[in-house]
């Protein structure tokens, strides 16, 4: 457990130091929100649900993209620097290093959502005067929803980066996000009810959630130490 | 046991040989030398002890343990790599202090100190490592390297890419670490004089096979074959001087090479013999030197002057 408070923390340190990394993020979690906020707050047509069912639609994807950002600070960097075969050599296991580093950007994406969301509530607040902070199913989709999709996507996307190369990494991280958005969105749309915070809509996207971290751990199961040496460039 | 075991060990990429029944011991607290050209399999062979790697065939042990399987056991190893393991954006105290987290040090705070005022950069400790020289970097890379107090460090072309004063500081390092430290050292160079300087053993990989394994002294002549270069006060004895020598019991070969006769010895023990005898038949002599071969003629020798990759 040591270990990976030691692991996690270097990687919030490094995203914290990171000041083009954050730039970008910050840029994104502040035009996309508010850009969006017009649409939502044209959609909602003053009912406080639809409002708090967008603000929850775009702070999902949002933070998924946050923790693809980080990631590749973490992961991606840490390959084509090299030092990763030095970190392979410690005593720490594979599995115990992919957990400290994806919760570890996990945090600092977790922040940046949260940010988002804060600026478009103020946006859509702004524009229709409706105030939708005290609505109990958007305030757990922000605390446990959100988190558990940036965990699952900076384990996913850290799995793929430890285990392919540089070339198939650009094209497979696009993938991957645009995979992780499309997931979003398909299951906000088949839910019944449509799109929108509801108790099933929270639990399926939980659930879904919840897999997909079970499948990243799946996946860096498989990732072995030659596989990231032979993909160092 | 020794520090190092390899057995049989073969591995190849894409369906090319870069390593073939490769075999060779490292004893413990001894400074070993790896040798080989570019693309010989040095590399390939220090990933393969440190786990990174799997071998085709064969079998490794560092310590006695196979580090590919046995997380705990690499808590005894300490390895330097070309990037150093640091991250530029990082202070020296923070990399370290972060190496000593995962690796479980005692007293971190302390161990740091001694080792960034062994390596001589006490003075930088808070600046980040992008602000570093090549050669401050390999030296806090090393300081990295042995924190944790392995019983066996790999370094991998610890020199590289370094000038002359700094191939030196770090060389003198190395013979430092392993004095004060006491522990095994595997350095994987292909820089013949400092290998010759410090290491006490040697293996000379190309082609992906050991070419040459022994120690430093074994492989130079100098303790089984010894050799003297003696120089005349009138060069033109040197025909009469030739035939004196090549009568010698203990005399395994003569060589008249430029101003003086490169002879070597079956007997470390025979100069003041071969001396004696020269004198006796009435030559007089100008020097009479101690020479070996350098580690760089074995080297070309077993490699070739056009190198030995796979």
């Amino acid at each position: 457990m040591k270990t990976f408070s030691v692991i996690a923390g270097r990687e919030m340190r490094l995203a914290l130091r990171n000041r083009s990394i954050l730039i970008s993020a910050a840029i994104f979690a502040i035009w996309f929100p508010v850009m969006s906020a017009f649409g939502v707050a044209a959609g909602a047509r003053g009912d406080a649900a639809t409002i708090a069912g967008g603000i929850a639609a775009i702070t999902l994807p949002v933070g998924v993209f946050m923790g693809y950002i980080f990631c590749a600070d973490a992961f991606l960097r840490e390959k084509r620097d090299g030092t990763i075969e030095t970190l392979l050599c410690t005593p720490v296991s594979l599995r115990r290093l992919w957990e400290g580093k994806a919760i570890g950007v996990a945090v600092p994406a977790y922040v940046m959502a949260l940010i988002s969301a804060t600026v478009t509530i103020a946006a859509i607040t702004a524009i229709t005067g409706i105030t939708v902070v005290t609505e109990p199913l958007l305030l757990l989709h922000l605390a446990a929803i959100v988190p558990v999709w940036i965990i699952a996507s900076t384990g996913l996307i850290g799995a793929a980066q430890l285990a392919l190369g540089m070339r198939e990494n650009q094209i497979l991280g696009f993938l991957l996000i645009f995979g992780f958005i499309f997931i979003i969105l398909g299951l906000q749309e088949i839910v019944p009810g449509g799109p929108g915070v509801s108790l099933v809509t929270e639990g399926i996207l939980a659930a879904a959630g919840i897999a997909l971290i079970a499948f990243a751990r799946f996946i860096a199961g498989k990732v072995t130490r030659e596989r990231i040496v032979l993909t160092i460039p | 046991m020794n520090a190092v075991e390899v057995r049989g060990l073969s591995r190849s990429f894409d369906g090319r040989n870069i390593l073939n029944d490769v075999s060779f011991t490292v004893g413990h607290g001894e400074v070993f030398g790896y040798l080989g050209p570019n693309g010989a399999g040095k590399t390939t062979t220090i990933r393969i002890l440190l786990g990174l790697l799997t071998p085709g065939a064969g079998e490794v042990r560092v310590l006695g343990r196979d580090l590919a399987a046995d997380d705990d056991a690499r808590a005894k190893v300490g390895v330097l790599f070309e990037n150093n393991g640091l991250s530029d954006r990082m202070s020296a105290t923070a990399n370290l202090t972060y190496y000593a987290g995962l690796y479980g040090v005692d007293e971190p705070a302390e161990r740091i100190d001694d080792l960034l005022t062994l390596v001589g950069l006490a003075d930088r400790r808070d600046d980040l490592i992008g602000t570093y020289s090549t050669g401050m970097k390999r030296r806090l890379g090393i300081a990295r390297a042995i924190l944790h107090r392995p019983e066996i460090v790999f370094l991998d072309e610890p020199s590289s890419g370094l000038d002359p004063g700094a191939q030196r500081m770090v060389r003198d390092l190395i013979v430092e670490l392993s004095r004060r430290e006491e522990m095994t050292v595997f350095l994987n160079s292909h820089h013949l004089d400092e290998v010759q300087r410090i290491c006490s053993s040697v293996a000379i990989l190309a082609g992906g096979r050991i070419r040459a394994f022994d120690s430093v002294a074994n492989l130079t002549g100098a303790r089984d074959r010894p050799a003297v270069t003696v120089t005349l006060a009138d060069p033109g004895d040197r025909a009469g001087a030739s035939r004196v020598i090549e009568a010698l019991p203990f005399v395994a070969g003569c060589d008249p090479d430029g101003e003086g006769i490169h002879c070597t010895l079956s007997d470390p023990g025979a100069t003041p013999d071969l001396i004696a005898a020269l004198v006796d038949a009435g030559l007089r002599i100008e020097e009479v030197r101690r020479s070996s071969r350098s580690l760089e003629e074995i080297y070309i020798e077993h490699v070739g002057s056009a190198g030995g990759g796979v």
